[in-house]
């Protein structure tokens, strides 16, 4: 077997308690199949995941990273996603800008009922994922 | 034109009747032709103050200095404090204030039109002076004059200018007290965000190769923070030995406060200060080319700067400095912001 086909990305993902959580939770429960590259991280709200959660997640060897929360209009706090929803594009774009692949990057609406959809989120972002090889640019060289 | 006399005139008499408690402009500096930045408290001194192509300093810098100082001193401020500011710096000290830094009454705006030029730029001025140092430069027109030891050298500003100044769109302090010079609002030496368009004109696989150059070369000195008045956390996220240590901090808290990135100087180290620092001025950044200008490894952080600038501008229709009493840009937003990217 190649190097290639042995490969598998790993995803941090950070899940709003309130729904991407329970999606996933809901995805499980239901015996959906999925790829289980995910390490999800459980946050209160999407608005409160700082663009340096992401840098960070790369700075610390993700190879790609999901941000997932409430559809707009159901967020828990009101206005949350509508925060996390400019932040997220800001970070995304100047990810892109300095030359990191663009896929590496993914943000969803997932809600607690859309287990289905949560499968169908990580299993697209996998695929994406797996031609893109490691992620080294951003990821801290391994200390001697 | 601006005369320089009115603004020394301005500093003296507003100094000599205690209205301001300082002056903090630009007077001769040490090195050649640079200006450096002046605390005038002395209505004797106020002719000290200069105006020149040499004056590129953003001088909002100090008000949040003088801040902390009063804080530190338990002190109230007083008597406002007087401060030369070009267009940018104006809007510098609009998003301070926005960010209740300081109040409108604390600062006394002397408002100083760029007109139709703005400040040099050494690395660009360099070369037509043929090895020599100019001594003095002064704004004449669209022209700057230079002097040196070969004589006078008259150069046609844009030539010569920073390149932020090209771009800029509103070169006048538009939040000021008293305002010298004409406005100038909406000329264009060249067309907005130039720079950052040429470098995406660069593909893909470029861009990379581009800034993993650049962000190995960094030396993390933080002089791009230290110079920059939007950067006035005491404690900085990226840089552990900000974080306080009293009496009672035990060594076990020390060790496991959150490191979000480590100091050495290493590429990915440098990646994630550069763009936290980027993210953390999106919407803030008045584009006044500090950073870019104090950085001793010529990193082009201005265009990080800028991409958030402009995106900002694009997709959300934001203005940084606009208004006192405007909206910040992550803490705010429309209900039609895009969202296409979103799965």
């Amino acid at each position: 077997m190649s190097e290639q086909q042995d490969y598998e990305p790993r995803i941090v993902a950070f899940l709003c308690k309130w729904c991407s959580s329970a999606g996933s939770d809901l995805a499980g429960v239901s015996r959906i199949q999925y790829p289980a590259n995910a390490t999800p991280i459980t946050v209160p709200c999407t608005g409160a995941i700082s663009p340096m959660y992401i840098l960070s997640a790369f700075n610390k060897g993700a190879d790609g990273v999901l941000v997932s929360g409430c559809h707009i209009g159901d967020c828990h706090y009101i206005e949350g996603n509508f925060l996390a929803r400019r932040k997220m594009q800001l970070i995304m774009e100047l990810i892109e800008f300095i030359g990191v692949e663009p896929n590496r990057f993914r943000m969803s609406w997932v809600s607690a009922a859309e287990g289905a959809k949560f499968a169908t989120v990580i299993t697209d972002f996998v695929n994406d994922l797996k031609p893109l090889g490691p992620q080294d640019k951003l990821k801290r060289a391994e200390q001697a | 034109m601006i005369n320089l006399q009115d603004i020394r005139d301005t500093a003296r008499d507003m100094l000599a009747k205690g209205e301001v408690r300082t002056v903090i402009g630009y007077r001769r500096g040490t090195r050649g032709m640079l200006a450096e930045p002046a605390f005038i408290t002395d209505p004797a001194q106020a002719d000290d103050l200069v105006w020149n192509p040499t004056c590129f300093h953003n001088l909002s810098l100090y008000l949040v200095e003088d801040r902390k100082f009063l804080a530190h001193l338990r002190q109230n401020p007083g008597a406002p404090i007087g401060i030369v500011a070009k267009g940018c710096d104006a809007r510098s000290i609009v998003v301070l204030m926005q960010e209740h830094y300081f109040k409108r009454e604390d600062v006394y705006i002397i408002g100083v039109s760029c007109e139709g030029t703005g400040v040099v730029d050494e690395r660009k001025l360099a070369p037509h002076l043929n090895g020599f140092q100019a001594s003095d430069a002064v704004f004449d027109g669209d022209d700057f004059v230079f002097t040196t030891a070969q004589g006078e050298k008259r150069l046609p500003a844009r030539e010569v200018m920073a390149d932020r100044c090209l771009e800029c769109r509103i070169p006048f302090p538009k939040e000021h007290n008293l305002v010298f010079g004409e406005d100038k609002t909406g000329r264009q030496l060249a067309e907005p965000f130039a720079a950052l368009k040429r470098f995406e004109a660069q593909e893909g696989g470029d861009r990379w190769n581009f800034w993993s150059h650049h962000f190995d070369r960094c030396i993390r000195c933080f002089a791009c923070r230290s110079v920059c008045p939007m950067c006035y956390c005491d404690e900085c996220v990226v840089d552990s030995i900000t974080f306080p240590v009293t009496s009672e901090t035990s060594a076990e808290e020390k060790a496991n406060r959150i490191r979000w990135i480590e100091r050495s100087a290493t590429r990915s180290e440098n990646i994630t200060y550069l763009m936290t620092r980027a993210m953390h001025l999106a919407g803030r950044c008045t584009d006044c080319g500090e950073c870019e200008r104090a950085c001793p490894v010529n990193v082009p952080i201005r265009l990080l700067n800028n991409k958030m600038e402009r995106e900002a501008r694009e997709k959300f229709g934001f203005e940084p400095g606009a208004s006192i009493g405007g909206p910040s840009l992550v803490a705010s937003f429309l209900d039609n912001d895009p969202g296409d990217f979103i799965r």
